[in-house]
């Protein structure tokens, strides 16, 4: 059973910017959901459309059953919405701001107070549920913001971004907590990002995203598996821009066609060549590019990551495009705003 | 109706929690009237003598301070929306089945609790320092139903450009803007007829006027109901105009 549908869903900002470009995607009831892409390719408008806080320009979305356009009512009852920007009040302590999204579903004054028990548990927060958000360090606040996201069970919870800003061992352990949902709560989970190793440890499923339009859904085994076996990265010794752009092109004229290439992508001076066993590959692509004279700098090889789908399917890599610009400036308006 | 009214009351509560909780909000906000109360009669002094002001500067000054407190307060309550705006809570709880409009109106009653408090305390303080309300403590109720439709239009207004602007920088130019001559082209310091004809022409323009006018009416006068309910009308349009822009906003907002 699918429980959220989307069918050439389009937003279109005013200016004419295509943020989402007549996406097709479909989330099974129970599974966590990777919507992989860099910044700005969609996924966060993707999230605000699912999520009822913008209209589409056109095709349609469902949510548990619901139209994201004509019953927004009803999808708003089964959804929790984690955002990128953590939406926690400071200074109402965490016990209180559970309690106010508790009161906004409608639940009883009882309910709520057994899900605050049990939700801060789940997060790991129970002792602080009386401490003021302003204590709580970056960590404990995006916590904090998954509980308030799951206060009603909801049967879909959206995350967007949920480890952006975080150090890696607090993110590590966010990634814990997900886990721990799915097992605890039995919810869908889907989930935005644009680190590879959060889509592939978290998600069952992936959907690539760039520039609005989806290029490629699958496991994250069966997107790498299409790659083929290895990745075989190497990069020209070179001593000008010039002469690098010459090299690349030789070397990929002199391996194209060669039945043990399944196929190339060249980046910034660096070029991945796919290969079906790199063991063997990487002797023969030496003795290859040797005998064209060409002078190889750097050779590694490696299973393929979903950096190498991400480069596969959209020609660039996540990295080379990740602004981190948005990003950073939000750390820094929130900190600005902390000292002010 | 009864989730919007339950959804209003818990939004308040949070608001007016997180408010008392900044002690230094509090003192800021009680003093700062008081303060106005004392010092501008003592700068003022000279006026005390004018046939207009009718003996005590302080007495003529009072209801001005009430209103002046009011506008001010209620002009800077779009802050409070910005806030939400800023820190992704506006987003979050759209995404929550709450009632969509009873975001901003929880906003506009919680700044005008604090103010009908702040201004229940100005008049406490000015009957301490010998103001006699002519209307006693009915007047008072009245006096404060005036001052909270303007506060109401101003808070609304206020929050409808938080809304369209997003953005701290333009909030605040056109809140400085309108906040301190508004209150200058009206009759809070001076009476009507120490102003400048034009100025006396400009000040039947001025909502803050209306809300003078009625306030002091009652505070020194009595039942002067010709004055009274023209600017009940008056600032019952205004609140009415402030809340239908922002609530045009909020829907523009939420889409």
């Amino acid at each position: 059973m699918s429980i959220i549908e989307t069918h050439q869903l389009t937003k279109v900002f005013p200016g004419d910017v295509r943020a989402v470009d007549g996406i097709d995607f479909e989330v099974k009831a129970g599974e966590i959901f990777g919507f992989l892409g860099p910044n700005g390719a969609g996924k966060t408008t993707t999230i605000k459309v699912l999520n009822t806080l913008i209209k589409p320009t056109s095709g349609t979305a469902t949510v548990a059953g619901y139209d994201v356009v004509k019953n927004p009512a009803e999808v708003r009852k089964c959804i929790g919405y984690v955002a990128q920007d953590v939406g926690v009040d400071e200074y109402s302590t965490g016990r209180e701001n559970l309690t106010l999204y508790g009161h906004f579903y409608r639940l009883d004054g009882r309910t709520i107070r057994e899900r605050v028990k049990e939700l801060f548990e789940l997060v790991d927060l129970t002792g602080f549920e009386d401490k003021m958000v302003s204590t709580y360090s970056g960590g404990m606040r995006k916590r904090l913001d998954l509980a308030m996201g799951l206060i009603h069970y909801p049967k879909v919870i959206f995350l967007d971004e949920p480890t952006v800003g975080l150090d890696p061992q607090t993110r590590s352990h966010i990634w814990d907590y997900i886990r721990n949902l799915v097992k605890a709560m039995g919810i869908t989970i889907f989930l935005t990002t644009h680190y590879m190793e959060e889509a592939d440890s978290l998600a069952g499923r992936i959907a690539i995203i760039d520039l609005g339009k989806i290029v490629a859904t699958g496991t994250p085994d069966e997107l790498k598996q299409a790659i083929g076996g290895d990745v075989v990265t190497l990069s020209p010794r070179v001593t000008g821009e010039g002469e690098r752009q010459e090299s690349m092109k030789r070397i990929q004229s002199a391996l194209s066609g060669k039945p043990f290439v399944l196929g190339m992508q060249a980046t910034d001076g660096e070029l991945a060549v796919y290969v079906n066993r790199g063991e063997s590959a990487v002797p023969g692509i030496m003795r290859l590019l040797s005998g064209e004279g060409i002078d190889i700098e750097t050779i590694s090889m490696s299973r393929p990551t979903l950096d190498d789908v991400f480069l596969k399917y959209t020609g660039r890599t996540i990295r080379a495009q990740e602004g981190t610009r948005t990003t950073y400036a939000q750390i820094q308006r929130k900190r600005m705003r902390k000292q002010q | 109706m009864m989730n919007l009214l339950s959804d209003v009351w818990f939004q308040v509560i949070r608001g007016l929690r997180t408010q008392f909780r900044m002690k230094i909000f509090i003192l800021m906000n009680i003093v700062q009237p008081v303060i106005w109360l004392l010092l501008f009669p003592q700068i003022f002094k000279s006026l005390s003598s004018m046939p207009e002001i009718g003996g005590s500067y302080l007495n003529y000054l009072a209801p001005g301070i009430v209103v002046m407190t009011v506008l001010f307060g209620s002009a800077w309550a779009g802050m409070g929306m910005l806030h939400l705006i800023d820190m992704g809570i506006l987003s979050k709880i759209l995404a929550t089945p709450v009632t969509r409009v009873s975001i901003i109106i929880s906003n506009v009653v919680a700044s005008m609790v604090v103010l009908v408090m702040q201004a229940i305390i100005i008049f406490i303080i000015a009957v301490i320092r010998g103001l006699d309300i002519a209307t006693g403590v009915p007047g008072v109720l009245l006096s404060l139903v005036i001052v909270m439709l303007l506060g109401l239009g101003f808070a609304a207004f206020s929050n409808g450009l938080a809304l369209l602007f997003k953005r701290a920088e333009p909030l605040m130019g056109v809140i400085n803007f309108v906040a301190m001559p508004t209150m200058f082209l009206s009759s809070i310091m001076m009476p009507p007829e120490l102003l400048p004809g034009w100025l006396d022409t400009v000040r039947q323009f001025n909502p803050v006027d209306y809300a003078v006018v009625g306030v002091r009416g009652l505070v020194l006068e009595g039942y002067v109901w010709s004055d009274l309910w023209l600017s009940l009308v008056i600032l019952a349009a205004w609140a009415a105009a402030g809340i239908t822009f922002g609530t045009l906003m909020f829907r523009a907002r939420a889409e």
